[in-house]
């Protein structure tokens, strides 16, 4: 199965510009960490991961009536500390919660992909 | 019970869940397919069953399942653009020693971490012991089509989160009991100890959460937290017949002690003793194991007087190392009145922030009744009354409040 980690926020982490140098250093080796653990595995692989822009940063598309609205920021309060997604391919839940405990202890949202047709 | 296709969907209807779904992986097709070869049953076999009641269910099922996997083959086809892989073979491998570990793999995923806790309980007494939908309704005092939603509900989930048909690794697996045992505990208590409605004991269905400890204790005999958690169960179970008397909930100390069940309170002092309970365990499997040992003391005891109250303020200062949980410390608060007296007692309560149920209130009546504070304990009943939500009980507040006036 794919799956959507969407990393949401800071949780037992300290927020980045808080911390020394050495501190986000210990941070970085753990995506490092989760990077050789998905290799290693059989079964598991990551297909794309990528850091996000602040939340000021992000553009809402909303369509309302055939109109097309751009605002700025997050579309809800819930996204509003998104920071990171990684794309991964796994067997299944059980084996993702396994490899996800080498990412920092941030707070996580998992979304399976749907299974689409070829 | 002699009817054999009850005896054999009591028996065998998790072991017969657990091989279809490792033969087939559809959630959604097996337990429907398993529930409509039970009706075929009960119209069909009439008085004469046949010799091997649990394979006719499994054949029959069976056969529902390739109708269901051929039919959605043929729609397939006529929607070549929607097809998404072709199929596994369907032939069924003849019934094996792997069952054991298709069984451990249902109990698994019924009692995965990822579902609600009561959607797990539900899930677990429907899939693995094929309770019925409306005792289970009945059990956690909820609507019969509530149930059913959530079921159905936690069976999507489970497909769709990608919640495995797996035995996790060696090292994952003791926190995966663990959750296994709560949600055994989780449906016991709702039997055991309702918080509201009628009845007071719902103890059939009580023993039905008891039944799931013993299928996973079946699978995994060695594991503490299972282990203590039957001697808990076992020991609160062996009170059923004495706690209420005409619909009227009957104190610990005012039971007949000759209507506990001695069977199962021998079989959890066993329990109790075997080297399963000696070895490292979690946290969870320690704060079972100590509950089991109060409970235990009780037992053991043959009137309310032979006690050992010192004893069990002991265990429960250790099971309060481990989880300082209201309800806890409460339990120790009366141990502590009736090792020590009703002040004593009423000081230990004193500590206990509100619980937002009538438990707290009504102790601290009866403690302050019995040291003779007989305003403030009318005051104290009232504030229990008004915060129960079982009827038997309020009932039995009721009384208490009455009675004071006797007692002085």
């Amino acid at each position: 199965m794919k799956y959507l980690v969407l990393l949401m926020d800071d949780g037992d982490e300290r927020p980045w510009n808080e911390m020394t140098d050495a501190e986000q250093g210990e941070l970085m080796a753990k995506f490092g960490a989760f990077d050789a653990v998905c290799a290693a595995r059989e079964g598991v692989e990551i297909l794309s991961g990528e850091a996000l822009g602040a939340p000021e940063t992000f553009t809402t598309v909303r369509t309302r009536g055939g109109h097309v609205q751009l605002t700025d920021g997050p579309y809800a309060e819930a996204i509003e500390g998104l920071g990171g997604f990684y794309l991964v391919e796994v067997p299944d839940l059980d084996v993702l919660l396994e490899v996800i405990t080498e990412l920092p202890a941030y707070d996580l949202q998992l979304v399976p992909a749907l299974e689409m047709p070829e | 019970m002699t009817d054999p296709l009850a005896a054999c969907v009591r028996e065998e209807w998790g072991r017969l869940m657990a091989l279809l779904l490792a033969r087939f992986r559809r959630l959604d097709l097996v337990e429907d397919a398993l529930g409509d070869a039970v009706e075929r049953a009960a119209r069909s076999w009439g008085d004469a069953p046949p010799d091997n009641p649990s394979a006719w269910l499994l054949a029959t099922a069976r056969r529902r399942i390739l109708d269901q996997l051929r039919h959605e083959e043929v729609v397939r086809r006529k929607q070549p653009l929607l097809a998404i892989e072709a199929r596994a073979s369907y032939e069924m491998d003849p019934l094996g020693t792997e069952v054991d570990d298709d069984l451990l793999r249902l109990v698994l995923m019924c009692a995965h971490p990822a579902l609600e806790p009561e959607a797990a309980s539900a899930l677990s007494l429907r899939l693995v012991l094929g309770v019925a939908t409306a005792d289970i309704a009945r059990l956690f005092l909820v609507g019969e089509p509530t149930v059913a939603a959530r079921i159905t509900r936690a069976k999507k989930r489970i497909v769709g989160a990608g919640v495995p048909f797996r035995v996790p690794d060696a090292a994952a697996l003791p926190p995966r009991i663990d959750t296994v045992a709560q949600t055994a505990y989780l449906a016991f208590t709702a039997g055991y100890a309702p918080g509201s409605g009628p009845d007071l004991l719902r103890a059939d269905l009580a023993g039905e959460a008891i039944r799931l400890v013993r299928v996973a204790l079946g699978l995994r005999p060695e594991e503490p937290a299972l282990v203590a958690l039957l001697a808990l169960q076992l020991l609160q179970h062996a009170r059923r017949d004495a706690r209420a008397r005409h619909g009227r909930l009957v104190l610990l100390a005012d039971q007949d002690r000759d209507r506990w069940h001695r069977d199962e309170i021998a079989e959890a002092q066993a329990l109790l003793e075997s080297d399963a309970v000696r070895r490292p365990m979690s946290a969870l499997a320690a704060s079972y194991l100590l509950q089991a040992r109060i409970a235990a003391e009780h037992a053991r005891a043959l009137t309310a007087d032979d006690t050992r109250w010192g004893r069990i303020v002991e265990l429960y200062d250790a099971l309060l190392r481990l989880t300082a949980s209201p309800s806890a410390r409460l339990a120790r608060a009366v141990a502590v009145a009736e090792a020590r007296g009703p002040a004593e007692g009423l000081a230990a309560l004193a500590a206990i922030e509100p619980m937002g149920n009538h438990r707290l209130d009504t102790v601290r009546a009866e403690l302050l009744a019995r040291d003779g504070q007989t305003d403030a304990a009318r005051a104290a009943y009232d504030q229990a009354i008004a915060l129960c939500r079982n009827e038997v009980e309020t009932a039995h507040l009721r009384r208490r409040r009455a009675d004071l006036d006797t007692r002085i």
